[in-house]
C-alpha cells in the first residue's frame, strides 16, 4: 500500500446550514398543531357567544347540576376504575412475572388482545352480553332459572356496568407497567434478602412489594387518566341509562344548538387534570421506570405456588373471560346469526350481515375509504415527522432540539376529546376552513399520533449507534449518503412498524372523530358509533370483528421486533 | 506530508470548556498517545480532529491545509482520515467484506482494484475465511480486525483510534497493541491514538500527550513522560510516584520534614509550597543511619508487604507523609522500627506548583 497523495482542495464552507430551517420548520408545524387549539380553546372559554370577555362558562360549569353532575360521575368512574384496575392487574402481573403460573406466555398475550381491543367495541360487545332484556348473559339466566322476562340479573346501562367495562380495557395498562417493573427488577435484589435470612413472603413484603409499588401507583394514575378522557364507553353505556360523563357531555354541547364556549370551558378541566396526573405519573416513575436495568443480572428466581399453580391459572383465565372471551363470543354471535342477540346455532346461521356491510350499508364504503385514505396520509406523515424529530433528538443535530423533542410528545397531555374542540374551533373560521373536509381529521389524527410515533422511533434510533454513521462519514460519505446506506436500512423495520401502529390507530380513534365528522368525512369509528345508535349491532360485529383482525396481525408483526413490545395506543 | 497542528484548540459546551487551548503538533508517521482520565476530553479532541465536532476556538491544520476553524469546518468525508471508533461502529447489515470495501466503493475504485485490495487485507488482517459472515457472528478480536481493515484499507493520511482495544480481553489486548504499532510502522501513516491505559500508551507510542480536564498537562516521548513528569498529576497518573509536599528554599531545594531536599526539574520558587516526585523504586532504603547525609529523610515503617522478588514498604516521615518504596526480599525491617530513605537528587523531581 502506499500513502495517499494529500487531496489539497482549498477548504470551503459546503452547501448551505440546512440544520436551522429544518429545526424551525418542525418547531412551527408543531406549535401550529399545538398551540393553536389550545388557544382558541382557553381563549372561547373565557368568552360568551357574542365574544365578550366573561368568567360566566366556568361558573356555570361549577354551579350548573347539568355540568357539575357529570363532573362528578367522572370523578367516580375514574377513581373506582383505578382502583378495580389495580386490585386486579397487581395480583396477575406478579404471578406472571414472578411465579411458577403455568402458561403466563398465554396469559399475557390475553391480556394484550384486551389491551387492543377497542373500548367502544368492547362497550357494545357487552351491550349484547348484558343488555338487561336482550343481552345474552341474561338470556342464559332466565333460561336456567325460569324467571320471568323482566327480570334480568345483570344491567349494563348503569355506573356500574361502565365501571366494569371501561376497567376491563384499561386494566392492561396497570398489567403492563407492574409486570415490567417485575420483569427488570433482578432476581439477585431479592436473593440479597434471602441469604440475610429473608423467608420467600418476608421478601416479597419488605422487597419486591416496595419495588414495584412506583409502578403500581404510576399504572393507577394511567388507569384514572384513561378512564376520565374515554368518550367511546361512556357514550354507548351512559346516555342510553340517562347520564352524562364529562366526555359525553362535551360532545353533547356540539349537538343542535352547539354551545362551542361552553364546550370550551367543560374541557379545560380535563385538559389540566391530565397534565397534572401525567407530571405526577412521570414523577413517580422517575427516570428508573423507562430505563432497562444494565448489568447481568440472572432470572428472577420463581415463587412455587405448588397446588396453587393450577388454581391460579384458572382464576386467571376466568378474569380474562369478561375483557376477551365473552365479548369476543358475543361480537362472533352477533355477527353469524339474523338477530344480534338470539344465540346462534348451525340452523339459523347466517351471511346476511356480512352481505349488509360489504354490499348494502353505502356509508360503509364512504367511511371505510375515509379511513383507508386518513390511515394511510396519518401514518405516512406521522411517521415522516417522528422520524425527522426523532433523528435530531437522538442525535442531539441541532440546538434547540429539546424543544422539538418536547413538543413532540406534548399532544400526549391533550385529551382526545379535548383536541376535537380545540380543532373544531380553530379550524371552522377563516383563514383556515377545514372543518367538513378530511384535513381537519387528518391535523387531529397526526397530533394524536405523533407522541408514540416520536418515541417508538426515538427508541429505534437508540439501538443504532451514532459511530456508525460517523464510520461512514470519516470513510467520505456524505451526511445524507451515510443516512441512506446504513441509518435508513437498518432503521426499516421500526419505521414500518411506527406506520403500521399509527393507522391502527386512527383506525380506532373516536373521541376527537366524533367532534369533527360531517356526513362526508365520516370513519369506521364514527360509523359503528352511529350504527349503535341506529341498533344495527350484527353490522356492528362484522365491521368490529374486522378491525380485531387487522390489529392483531399488526400487534403480532411487531412485537416481534426488538424494543416495540411496548406500545400504548390512545383511547 | 500529513503532519497534523493544532493550534489553541477550544471546545466549549455551554460554558464548560471540554477541550482547553489545545496547542500540538504531530510530525507526519508519528503515532501519538492522547492519554488522561475518563472525561478529561480526549474523544472530544479526536471527534474535533476528525471533523465531527467544530472548535470554539482555535485551528486545525493538516500540511498547510486549514482543516477546521469556528468559521469552516472541513466536513469528515472530505478530510482523507479513518477513523476506528470505540464501539467498532461495524455497520451488521453489511457482510465483512462489504464493510471493508465500503470507503473504496465511495472512492469509485474499479471493480478489480477493489477485489485486490481486499484480498490483499483480509490476508494482512487474517480475516479471509470470515469475508462472507455478519459482524454479529463474529468474536471481540475478530471485529477489531474488521474495524482495522475497513480504516486502512483506504490509505488514509491520518488514522484517528478511539480506545480501540478497550473491549478486548487482556490477552488480545497485548496481541492487538502490538498488531496496531506494527501496522503503523509498516504504513506510516500519522495516527491519533487515544486510550486511558498507560502501559497500551507506553508500548505503541512514539508521543504521548498526558491530559488532564481539557488540557494537556505534559507532551513528550514515554521515556521522558515516566522519567521527567512535569506536574503531580501526571507523576501520578504514569507509574505510581511519591508526592511529597514543601517549602522551597534557595538553590533548587526543598525543605520535607526538616530535611532540605536538592532536587531536579522545574525551578523551585523560594518560600513557595513545592510537590516533589519520587518513584518507590529510586529510594534506597536503610535500617542504619547512612554515611551520606544529603537527601537522607528519616522515617517509621507503617507496614511492608513481601512480594516474592521485592518486598513493598510504607513509611511515615516526621511531617506524617506516606512514601512507598520497594526494597531486596531479603531486607525484612520490621514494623515500627526506625528507618533512613536517601533519596538522590537526580531522582527527585520538582515539580509545577
Ligand atoms: N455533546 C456534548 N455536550 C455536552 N458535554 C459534552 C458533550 N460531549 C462531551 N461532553 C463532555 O465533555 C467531557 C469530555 O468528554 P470526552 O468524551 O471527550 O471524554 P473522554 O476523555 O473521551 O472520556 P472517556 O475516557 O470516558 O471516553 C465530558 O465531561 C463530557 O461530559
Ligand atoms: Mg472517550
Amino acid at each position: 500500500m502506499t500513502i495517499a497523495i494529500p487531496a489539497t482542495q482549498p477548504p470551503r464552507k459546503y452547501g448551505i446550514d440546512f440544520t436551522k430551517p429544518v429545526l424551525y420548520g418542525f418547531a412551527a408545524v408543531l406549535c401550529v398543531l399545538i398551540v393553536l387549539p389550545l388557544s382558541w380553546l382557553f381563549l372561547y372559554s373565557l368568552t360568551d357567544s357574542k365574544g365578550a370577555l366573561t368568567l360566566a362558562n366556568f361558573y356555570r360549569l361549577f354551579t350548573e347540576s347539568s355540568f357539575y353532575d357529570p363532573l362528578v360521575t367522572t370523578f367516580i368512574i375514574a377513581t373506582t376504575s383505578a382502583i378495580v384496575c389495580c386490585a386486579v392487574a397487581a395480583p396477575m402481573g406478579w404471578l406472571v412475572a414472578r411465579t411458577d403460573l403455568p402458561f403466563s406466555g398465554v396469559i399475557r398475550a390475553l391480556v394484550t388482545a384486551s389491551f387492543v381491543t377497542p373500548p367502544f367495541l368492547g362497550a357494545i360487545a357487552w351491550e349484547l352480553l348484558a343488555a338487561p332484556n336482550s343481552g345474552l348473559l341474561n338470556k342464559i339466566f332466565r333460561g336456567i332459572t325460569g324467571a320471568e322476562p323482566d327480570v334480568h340479573l345483570f344491567n349494563i346501562y348503569t355506573i356500574q356496568g361502565i365501571i366494569f367495562v371501561i376497567s376491563c380495557y384499561t386494566f392492561p395498562y396497570v398489567f403492563v407497567l407492574v409486570a415490567n417493573s417485575l420483569d427488570r427488577t433482578p432476581g439477585e435484589l431479592e436473593d440479597a434478602s434471602s441469604i440475610l435470612g429473608g423467608g420467600r413472603w418476608y421478601t416479597a413484603r419488605r422487597i419486591t412489594i416496595p419495588l414495584v409499588l412506583p409502578a403500581l401507583l404510576a399504572g393507577a394514575l394511567v388507569a384514572f387518566l384513561q378512564a376520565m378522557t374515554l368518550f367511546g364507553s361512556p357514550a354507548i353505556l351512559a346516555l342510553p341509562a340517562g347520564f352524562h360523563t364529562m366526555t359525553t357531555k362535551i360532545w353533547s354541547l356540539f349537538q343542535y344548538p352547539p354551545k362551542p364556549e361552553l364546550a370550551a370551558a367543560a374541557s379545560l378541566p380535563l385538559l389540566v387534570l391530565t397534565v397534572f396526573l401525567l407530571r405526577a405519573e412521570h414523577m413517580i416513575l422517575g427516570r428508573r421506570g423507562y430505563s432497562v436495568v444494565g448489568g447481568k443480572y440472572g432470572a428472577p428466581r420463581l415463587i412455587p405456588l405448588h397446588s396453587w399453580r393450577w388454581v391460579a391459572f384458572i382464576i386467571c383465565l376466568l378474569v380474562l373471560m369478561l375483557p376477551v372471551f365473552l365479548p369476543y363470543m358475543a361480537l362472533f354471535n352477533a355477527a353469524f346469526s339474523p338477530v344480534a342477540t338470539t344465540f346462534l346455532t348451525f340452523k339459523n346461521a347466517t351471511l346476511h350481515n356480512i352481505q349488509f356491510v360489504l354490499f348494502d350499508l353505502s356509508a360503509a364504503s364512504l367511511a371505510l375509504k375515509n379511513t383507508v385514505i386518513l390511515g394511510t396520509a396519518t401514518a405516512t406523515i406521522g411517521t415522516m415527522i417522528a422520524v425527522v424529530i426523532a433523528y435530531v433528538t437522538a442525535r442531539r443535530a441541532v440546538t434547540g432540539w429539546r424543544v422539538l423533542g418536547f413538543l413532540a410528545t406534548a399532544p400526549i397531555a391533550i385529551p382526545g376529546i379535548v383536541l376535537g374542540v380545540g380543532l373544531f374551533l380553530s379550524y371552522t373560521r377563516p383563514p383556515f376552513v377545514l372543518y367538513g373536509t378530511l384535513w381537519i381529521l387528518l391535523i387531529a389524527f397526526v397530533t394524536i399520533a405523533l407522541p408514540s410515533a416520536y418515541q417508538q422511533l426515538q427508541a429505534a434510533f437508540r439501538t443504532i449507534h451514532p459511530e456508525l454513521e460517523d464510520a461512514s462519514r470519516i470513510l467520505g460519505a456524505t451526511r445524507l449518503r451515510s443516512l441512506w446506506e446504513i441509518t435508513a436500512p437498518l432503521l426499516r423495520t421500526g419505521v414500518i412498524a411506527t406506520w403500521c401502529f399509527i393507522f391502527v390507530g386512527v383506525m380506532r380513534e373516536l373521541s376527537a372523530a366524533i367532534i369533527l365528522f360531517t356526513s362526508e368525512t365520516k370513519v369506521i369509528s364514527v360509523l359503528i358509533y352511529d350504527l349503535n345508535e341506529s341498533g344495527d349491532l350484527g353490522a356492528i360485529s362484522v365491521i368490529g370483528i374486522g378491525m380485531l383482525l387487522i390489529t392483531f396481525a399488526v400487534v403480532t408483526a411487531v412485537n416481534r421486533i426488538p424494543g416495540f413490545g411496548n406500545v400504548r395506543f390512545r383511547n | 506530508m500529513a503532519s497534523v497542528e493544532l493550534k489553541g484548540l477550544t471546545k466549549r459546551y455551554g460554558s464548560a470548556a471540554v477541550v482547553d487551548r489545545i496547542s500540538l503538533h504531530i510530525e507526519h508517521g508519528d503515532l501519538v498517545c492522547l492519554l488522561g482520565p475518563s472525561g478529561c476530553g480526549k474523544t472530544t479532541t479526536l471527534r474535533l480532529i476528525a471533523g465531527f465536532v467544530e472548535p470554539s476556538e482555535g485551528e486545525i491544520y493538516v500540511g498547510d491545509r486549514l482543516i477546521s476553524s469556528p468559521a469552516l469546518t472541513v466536513p469528515p468525508e472530505r478530510r482523507n482520515m479513518s477513523m476506528i471508533f470505540q464501539s467498532y461502529a461495524l455497520w451488521p447489515h453489511m457482510t465483512v467484506a462489504e464493510n471493508i470495501v465500503y470507503g473504496l466503493k465511495l472512492r469509485k475504485l474499479a471493480r478489480d482494484v477493489i477485489a485486490k485490495k481486499l484480498d490483499a487485507i483480509l490476508t494482512t488482517t487474517q480475516l479471509a475465511p470470515l469475508a462472507q459472515r455478519y459482524p454479529g457472528e463474529l468474536s471481540g478480536g475478530q471485529q477489531q480486525r474488521v474495524a482495522l481493515a475497513r480504516a486502512l484499507i483506504v490509505e488514509p493520511e491520518t488514522l484517528l483510534l478511539d480506545e480501540p482495544l478497550s473491549n478486548l480481553d487482556a490477552n488480545l489486548r497485548e496481541e492487538m497493541r502490538f498488531e496496531v504499532r506494527r501496522l503503523h510502522d509498516a504504513y506510516r501513516y500519522t495516527t491519533v491514538y487515544v486510550t486511558h491505559d498507560q502501559s497500551e500508551a507506553m508500548t505503541t507510542a512514539d508521543l504521548i500527550c498526558v491530559m488532564n480536564g481539557g488540557k494537556i498537562e505534559q507532551a513528550g516521548s514515554p521515556e521522558e513522560i515516566y522519567n521527567r513528569p512535569r506536574s503531580e498529576f501526571v507523576a501520578r497518573f504514569i507509574g505510581s510516584s511519591n508526592v511529597l509536599k514543601g517549602k522551597g528554599l534557595d538553590g533548587g531545594r526543598v525543605d520535607f520534614a526538616g530535611v532540605a531536599l536538592r532536587c531536579t526539574g522545574e525551578a523551585v520558587v523560594s518560600g513557595a509550597t513545592t510537590a516533589v516526585s519520587v518513584r518507590p523504586h529510586d529510594i534506597a532504603l536503610s535500617a542504619k543511619p547512612p554515611q551520606q547525609t544529603e537527601n537522607v529523610v528519616p522515617a517509621i515503617v507503617v507496614r511492608q508487604v513481601f512480594l516474592g522478588d521485592s518486598r513493598d514498604y510504607m513509611v511515615e516521615a516526621k511531617d506524617g507523609t506516606q512514601l512507598r518504596t520497594l526494597t531486596a526480599a531479603e531486607e525484612n525491617i520490621p514494623q515500627g522500627s526506625n528507618v533512613w530513605l536517601h533519596l538522590p537528587p537526580e531522582r527527585c523531581r520538582a515539580l509545577l506548583g
